[in-house]
């Protein structure tokens, strides 16, 4: 016989009543239609006002319900729970790596420590034009694929080299918006934002592992975006060297 | 040290390396392989030489693999998953594991050469 419950395995922890996280089993009527994993968790909710998670817009823009679905990352507002179901079971656990605040809640500061540390807007001094600094399309397509990031953190927390060293390495999130910016024929602090990237871990400690790719809601790529910046630090030693010898 | 100069050493120590081998490998199976042939192949001074700057690459290679995984897990955070008080000395662990593996690297390095030169 088909069971028509599905179980969901959630992680729950409140450090001011519990001394460790554990695992809570829940069990709930099976759906008539395919739900979202945060309509689930807003069903579970109903019963248990106790479960914590950060939502916001439910349409996978803000970026703020990502967690771990049944051991990958992802939005729970994008993901359907045909998507992910393992026979009947569900299993929903924080973004890995992050300090955990509450259940389903991570602290991000080391995240947006970050992102910060690439300085992500524009550097341009030179006198602003009367309307806008323009473009060419060329220019403007090198942005595609890198603005689109909404800052989900599912990448990043799905990086071994960033949950070891994340006050060092500095994400493919961050590294991401980091080309982003090097790549925008309008900013023109390329030589400085190289150089801070240069040393052996904001961007070396990236050894290709495509987990940020398989992850990303977005279908973003920020394994390539790693790429072009290696390529730009190597392209940039190799200038500094010519122009030392003449 | 920039990260560009520990990422182009780890990646053309391993080219040479590779390099290395395919020259090992022909020199052999294009003559006939006995005792005589091995011996004039490896004394020759071509061969010494490329055989000294192969296992200098290995200890550099492994030396830029094994700093890598001490720093990803020798940490205070990372030895913080398993237990607490073990972290506390992270750095301690860390410093000793450096030690060993470069008094071992520097020890088998000095044995290579001895075996390569005399």
């Amino acid at each position: 016989m088909i069971s028509n419950k599905l179980k969901v395995s959630l992680y729950r922890y409140n450090p001011e009543e519990d001394k460790f996280p554990y695992m809570k089993e829940y069990s709930i009527e099976k759906p008539d239609r395919d739900i979202m994993v945060l309509d689930l968790l807003h069903l579970l909710k109903e019963d248990d006002q106790s479960i914590s998670f950060r939502r916001s817009c439910r349409e996978g823009v803000c970026g703020s319900d990502g967690m771990n679905i049944n051991g990958k990352n992802g939005l729970a507002c994008i993901t359907p729970i045909s998507s992910v179901i393992k026979r009947n079971k569900i299993e929903l656990r924080p973004l890995p790596g992050l300090p955990v605040i509450r259940d389903l809640v991570v602290d991000m500061t080391e995240f947006y420590a970050q992102y910060e540390k690439i300085k992500p807007f524009l550097q341009n001094e030179t006198t602003a034009p009367e309307q806008e600094r323009l473009q060419s399309p060329e220019e403007r397509d090198k942005l595609d694929g890198l603005y689109e990031c909404i800052l989900c953190a599912c990448c990043s927390t799905s990086c071994p080299s960033f949950w070891w060293n994340p006050d060092k390495f500095v994400g493919p999130a961050a590294l991401l918006q980091a080309y982003r910016f090097l790549a925008d024929s309008r900013d023109l602090k390329t030589q400085e934002r190289l150089e801070s990237l240069s040393d052996p871990f904001s961007v070396y400690r990236c050894h290709g592992i495509m987990n940020c790719v398989n992850v990303c809601p977005k279908g973003l790529n920020p394994n390539k975006a790693i790429g072009e910046i290696k390529s730009m630090l190597h392209k940039n030693k190799k200038d500094i060297i010519v122009s030392d010898g003449v | 040290m920039k990260g560009s100069i520990i990422w182009n050493l780890q990646r053309y120590s391993s080219i040479y390396l590779l390099g290395y081998l395919i020259y090992i490998f022909i020199n052999v199976y294009s003559s006939n392989l006995n005792f005589f042939s091995w011996s004039e192949f490896f004394l020759s001074f071509q061969t010494r030489i490329l055989s000294s700057i192969a296992f200098i690459l290995v200890i550099t290679h492994a030396f830029i693999g094994l700093w890598t995984v001490g720093t990803d897990y020798l940490t205070y955070r990372t030895l913080g998953f398993l237990n607490k008080s073990l972290s506390k000395y992270a750095d301690i662990y860390r410093k000793i594991y450096y030690f060993l593996f470069v008094l071992l690297g520097a020890m088998y390095l000095a044995l290579v050469l001895y075996i390569i030169w005399l």
